[in-house]
């Protein structure tokens, strides 16, 4: 176990790109930060996968069957994951941030705060929500001080990018597909479009507690801008039109710029209080106490007295 | 098990050395063939026919995988035609992974490959102190353990 005798000296160690492991005396405040952003990671996982599970027999064909079936697996095994390294930083247990999820007292990416009416909207959210996502833990990854969830992050980025491999490899059916299938995947994308923009979090405060501390090392607004760079091109050369009269490319500079951001929407769902986190939060909940007898049975016989 | 791939003569030449640049789509930097997946190699004048195994039948990466290998054997100047084939046997299994793989897969990506009659190391703290918290992990080769040494949570191959 290591101990630093003041915050400065803390904060040194990590600019130096130290790595905090679990064992060691870091400062609280520390510790809270790092906690919140994981079970906030966690959650949004288990909350992603409940959502991708819907799909499996929705999904046309068996390839895409695998393919939201795998979704499913990976996304509820990084929030197993994820809930065991965050349980290990003793601030709540597992159960108690669960509970606190199906409560409505913690909070989960705002992406899940939104139906999925199509199945082109599964085609936009692996397209485009898996790539934010993936802009994102690159990010955290290139420089995240605690060591667990850096390791974590690791795996989780390497599934992720086969995410969205599949994500890209289902937008271009669409793109070269039938009217039908680009009307499908244009309604989905006036949908999406907003929302992914809000995932990368309203803009950073220049004391970003989560920048100082090296959990994240990348503002939010300059990765919502490497997102805009990258797809801004990329679906208007297909010919799609985000829902955004005010985007547009700078012809000099090449770089593109978007409206102005509403932030009402995002801070909706910061409260759960987003078009679909009602229905989301009680379907999660519902399956939490449909499947307590599970649990029950597997406290039984793990407590059972051994037979004589 | 690197010993018989070695042995597969193929591999050593020009189409092996292609293979050997495809990587898994869930371990970027770790090839196909170190983790066993190529179970024989044919070449016929210009045509290449590679036979894959599965780690588990039902794996999504399969498609994706095969695609790699037409790609990367299809951009050779000595090959006109590539065929990729999935074939039950010989069933794959962990032990088929190289040493080198292992080491990519402990160091940058914590995760442990079991073995038969060995017990498995964390790859952190190189301990034979793992413990099984789920049988179920992000992917279905791997389940969820627990070193009880240095507290890590390590995914095993198994």
């Amino acid at each position: 176990m290591r101990s630093w005798r003041s915050v400065a000296e803390f904060e040194s160690f990590l600019d130096g790109g130290g790595i905090v492991e679990p064992v060691d005396d870091m400062p609280g405040e520390y510790r809270d930060h790092v906690f919140r952003f994981i079970e906030l990671h966690a959650n949004s996982e288990l909350m992603g996968g409940l959502t991708e599970r819907d799909w499996i027999p929705k999904a046309p064909g068996l390839r895409r069957k695998m393919a939201v079936l795998a979704k499913t697996q990976d996304e509820i095994g990084h929030a197993h994951l994820l809930y065991m390294v965050a349980a290990d930083l003793g601030v709540k247990t597992r159960t108690e941030m669960l509970e606190d999820l199906f409560a409505n007292r913690s909070r989960f990416h705002n992406v899940f705060h939104y139906q999925a009416v199509t199945w082109g909207d599964q085609v936009a959210i692996a397209y485009l929500v898996d790539a934010g996502a993936l802009i994102s833990q690159q990010a955290v990854l290139k420089n995240c001080s605690y060591g667990p969830y850096k390791r974590i992050l690791r795996r989780i980025v390497a599934e992720e990018g086969f995410h969205m491999r599949h994500g890209e490899e289902m937008l271009l059916v669409f793109a070269q597909g039938t009217e039908v299938q680009r009307e499908l995947f244009q309604a989905a994308l006036d949908r999406w479009w907003w929302p992914t923009l809000h995932m990368f979090g309203p803009p950073s405060r220049a004391d970003d507690p989560l920048l100082r501390w090296h959990i994240k090392s990348e503002r939010n607004e300059d990765l919502r801008d490497k997102f805009v760079q990258k797809y801004a091109p990329l679906l208007t050369g297909y010919g799609f039109v985000p829902p955004d009269p005010d985007l547009h490319r700078d012809p000099d500079t090449g770089r593109w710029f978007t409206g102005e951001i509403d932030w009402a929407p995002l801070k909706a769902t910061f409260s759960n209080l987003g078009p679909d986190s009602a229905r989301r939060v009680g379907d999660a909940a519902r399956h939490w106490r449909d499947t307590s007898w599970v649990r029950d049975a597997l406290e039984t016989i793990a407590t059972r007295p051994a037979a004589a | 098990m690197s010993a018989h791939l070695e042995a597969t003569p193929t591999l050593n030449s020009e189409v092996g050395e292609a293979l050997r640049r495809v990587d898994d789509p869930e371990y970027p930097g770790v090839s196909i063939v170190d983790l066993g997946l190529v179970a024989a190699v044919r070449i016929d004048g210009r045509c290449v026919e590679v036979d894959l195994i599965p780690t588990f039948s039902g794996c999504p990466a399969l498609a994706m995988i095969a695609a790699d290998v037409s790609s990367a054997l299809g951009q050779l100047e000595s090959v006109d035609d590539v065929e990729v084939r999935f074939v039950a046997t010989p069933v794959w299994s962990p032990a088929r992974i190289t040493p080198a793989a292992r080491r990519t897969m402990a160091e940058h990506f914590t995760v442990a490959v079991s073995s038969i009659g060995r017990p498995t190391r964390c790859p952190r703290c190189r301990a034979t102190a793992l413990v099984e918290e789920s049988m179920f992990g992000p992917v279905r080769c791997r389940s969820i353990h627990r070193c009880r040494t240095c507290g890590e949570r390590v995914e095993v191959i198994r």
